[in-house]
């Protein structure tokens, strides 16, 4: 190729960085919305604090931290317990007031542990579920209320007989209370069913804030109680089957039966198995190939160099017609006829020739052999 | 007794009855009642045994080409049947469609067409016939195999017969030269025609062409009615694999080959056949009945894993006549299988006839000597080498004895073995 058509012929695209960036503009655009989704990711972090609903350090809407800082400035010793083992440390028992949020995470065992490390105390349950309801003995599942108006106490508790919540919804708990049913106190222990009146967002309407202060500003000390699933052990919280309807246990059992028959159906055949009387199949260069093997295991090399030796001046003197002449005459004639030295075909050819001395000796005589029988069949 | 695909339909059914009423009480019933429709559909189901079979003789048919086995099935009963009937082939056959859909009415009888195509040469059997009767609701079947006996006879194919035509045309050529250099024993006088240019002026007749203004010359007839011997050994060496076929079939289709050629060329032809003892022992008929003859006596030979009395075979070749005879040994060239067997008995051979060798020579064995790259393949070619040269030495040896070898390739073997017999017929050896 010339200088001159060196440079035409070169691909118009292959500099520049337009070319380079046209030819990468996928990947650049991909790299482009995983920095940006890595960098919001990043700014939106530090946004991120407590968000657990009604936990007394969540400033957000739906966090209690309003009420749990009033009723510090009131003078209520106010902890926070966030696992069993802490809620045992505090100690709570007479003049305490326990209340229990996130009460959903709360297990079997937990609730037992929760029992016994807050004997004596005045327990409050924040929005119990059904089998927290249960478990609590005070089986019975929150029935509806409607929210939004104001609710009047309704009760003769004198904590409350005056006052009036309103909050967005709002469950009713088994057995009688104030405000429809939300607020039911039997001995030591209530239950809350409605708990927006502690959050921060709706504390102030009607006279929510009173009733929080009112419910939980009893005693000197409050612990707040935030269980967590970690606390839980072994089978403990809600069992699969318990969610499930009654039918599907024997539904799968009637599926393993139907699936049984499809076996027993597709397995069963039309009659035996069709059977071929084989032939023998003996491979006709199996003995060959075994005779090869049986050379390689005893390592002879000398003898298998002599035998191809022997082969290659058979097909030799057969090629140049010499018939059957003395191995020197053979030597002599094939080192004339493909041009080298007598010495050399000698010690290829002859049965005198050297024993190769390692297995790379014999395969490179074997080749030279070869090589050799070619020559001669060429010339 | 089999159940049919309604069965786990029905079960399933019970998904419903478990929905309506949860519990495993409904399990259990629901199961209870699949069982009891099952049982009393069995027990309802016509009984397969009342059925009667015939089998019409399918004959023999060539490998590989079509042929169809019928199955008469009758209802001697009251009862319509309905039902599925299969008729088992072993594999080789090729049986395809064997699976026939029953509908019988009171007395009526069916023929069931199964195609065959057989894959192998020898006796294919059939191996029972299965029917499956449905009971009135469709779940449970009765299933009976019953063993009804027929066969297909499957035939060596022939693959050589495309060489025949060739060969046929050059045995044509030798009819009524002139120059056939060699007058042979068999060798007929035929007549006197005209010397044209280039016949052999060995072959002119002196005294005739005196009495004419012409030179003549004598023409030869190749010689006729001469006996040609196939012996085909069965034993251990001929069921080795050459490229997946069976040296005896390629030692088979050559043997066709040369018996073809010969009964045109007006020879009479005899085959044996045998290992240990002889399994399979023909007499030539008319010409034309050879081919079919012979395939039909190789059609069930199979190889013995036993070596070969060559004794008792060279005593079946003498036992068709002591004419001189061309006598074919078809057996590998197996250097220790012929020296310790076949050498022994070859002079009584040799004294009374023209004995030929045709081997199946193994193309593999060229390949593994010459492939010669890692310690494992020298190693092989050294050891191919030596099998190739006890193989010529025995060869030399069996010429020496006045034995010719034919060895060739499984595809060669048949064209070279009629060529030889051709050559031996132009110089009159037979």
């Amino acid at each position: 190729m010339s200088a001159a058509t060196a440079p035409a012929s070169a691909p118009p695209a292959a500099g520049g960085p337009t070319g380079w960036v046209r030819r990468h503009r996928a990947a650049l655009v991909v790299a482009a919305f995983v920095l940006l989704a890595l960098g919001v990711a990043l700014l939106t972090r530090g946004e991120q604090g407590n968000t657990t609903p009604y936990d007394p350090a969540n400033a957000g809407e739906d966090g209690a931290r309003a009420v749990a800082r009033v009723l510090a400035e009131e003078g209520v010793d106010v902890e926070t317990a966030r696992s069993a083992d802490e809620l045992a440390e505090a100690g709570a028992g007479a003049g305490t007031a326990v209340v229990v949020t996130s009460a959903d995470e709360l297990g079997e065992s937990t609730v037992d542990r929760l029992r016994d490390d807050t004997r004596g105390a005045r327990l409050v349950v924040v929005d119990p579920g059904p089998e927290l309801l249960r478990l609590l003995d005070r089986p019975g599942s929150p029935g509806s209320v409607d929210g939004g108006d104001p609710i009047e106490a309704g009760c003769d508790d004198p904590l409350f007989g005056d006052l009036r919540i309103e909050v967005d919804q709002a469950g009713a708990m088994p057995g009688s209370g104030c405000f429809a049913d939300t607020l039911v106190t039997t001995g030591d222990l209530t239950l809350l069913g409605a708990p927006q009146l502690l959050t921060n967002d709706q504390v102030l309407r009607a006279d929510n804030a009173a009733v929080a202060l009112r419910l939980l500003g009893q005693d000197e000390r409050l612990v707040w109680y935030v269980p967590s699933y970690a606390d839980l052990v072994g089978d403990d919280g809600v069992g699969l089957r318990s969610l499930l309807p009654g039918w599907v246990l024997p539904g799968v059992w009637v599926l393993g039966l139907a699936g049984l028959a499809l076996v027993l159906w597709r397995g069963r055949r039309l009659g035996p198995l069709a059977i071929e009387p084989l032939p023998v199949v003996v491979r006709a260069i199996e003995t060959t190939r075994s005779r090869g093997r049986l050379y390689r295991r005893s390592g002879d090399r000398a003898h298998a160099a002599a035998t191809l030796r022997a082969a290659t001046r058979a097909r030799v003197r057969a090629r140049m017609r010499l018939g059957t002449a003395e191995e020197t005459t053979l030597v002599r004639d094939v080192a004339r006829h493909v041009g080298r030295t007598e010495a050399e075909v000698g010690d290829l050819l002859g049965s005198t020739g050297r024993v190769p001395g390692s297995d790379r000796d014999l395969i490179s005589l074997a080749n030279a052999l070869a090589a050799l029988e070619e020559e001669v069949r060429r010339s | 007794m089999a159940i049919t695909g309604r069965v786990p339909l029905l079960v399933l059914l019970g998904l419903v009855a478990v929905v309506l009423r949860p519990g495993a009480g409904t399990v259990w019933l629901w199961l209870l009642l699949v069982l009891l429709l099952g049982l009393a559909d069995w027990l309802l189901a016509p009984r397969p045994a009342a059925l009667t079979f015939v089998r019409r003789p399918v004959g023999t048919v060539r490998q590989g080409h079509p042929a169809q086995a019928v199955l008469v099935v009758a209802n001697p009963t009251g009862r319509t049947m309905r039902g599925v009937v299969r008729d088992a082939w072993q594999p080789t056959a090729g049986a395809t469609g064997d699976r026939h859909r029953l509908r019988l009415g009171p007395g009526d009888r069916a023929a069931l067409v199964t195609r065959l195509q057989p894959v192998r040469r020898g006796e294919l059997r059939a191996l029972g016939v299965t029917v499956r009767l449905p009971g009135p609701l469709g779940l449970v079947a009765r299933q009976r195999t019953v063993d009804v006996a027929g066969s297909v006879r499957s035939l060596p194919p022939f693959d050589s017969r495309k060489h025949l035509p060739s060969r046929l045309a050059r045995l044509r050529d030798l009819d009524g030269r002139a120059a056939v250099r060699v007058r042979g024993q068999g060798t007929e006088f035929d007549s006197l025609r005209e010397y044209v240019r280039g016949d052999d002026v060995r072959s002119i007749d002196w005294r005739a062409s005196a009495r004419t203004s012409n030179v003549v010359v004598r023409t030869w007839q190749p010689e006729r009615d001469r006996r040609v011997v196939l012996v085909l050994d069965t034993s251990r060496t001929s069921a080795g694999r050459v490229d997946d076929v069976p040296r005896l079939d390629s030692a088979m289709d050559a043997a066709l080959l040369l018996a073809a050629l010969a009964a045109r060329a007006g020879d009479r032809v005899d085959f044996v056949a045998g290992d240990r003892r002889v399994r399979s022992r023909l007499r030539s008929a008319g010409v034309r009945q050879v081919s079919a003859d012979l395939q039909d006596a190789m059609a069930e030979l199979e190889p013995v894993i036993a070596e070969a009395d060559w004794d008792a075979l060279a005593g079946a070749v003498q036992g068709f006549g002591r004419q001189r005879a061309l006598v074919v040994l078809l057996t590998p060239l197996e250097p220790s299988a012929v020296e310790e067997g076949l050498l022994p008995v070859l002079p009584v051979l040799t004294r009374h006839h023209r004995v030929v060798l045709a081997s199946v020579r193994d193309p593999a064995l060229d390949r593994l000597a010459t492939t010669r790259t890692t310690l494992e393949e020298v190693y092989d070619a050294a050891a191919a080498e030596h099998a190739g040269q006890r193989r010529r030495r025995t060869a030399d040896l069996l010429t020496r004895l006045g034995v010719d070898v034919v060895d060739a390739e499984a595809d060669r073997l048949p064209p070279a073995l009629a060529d030889h017999y051709l050559s031996l017929k132009a110089r009159g050896l037979l």
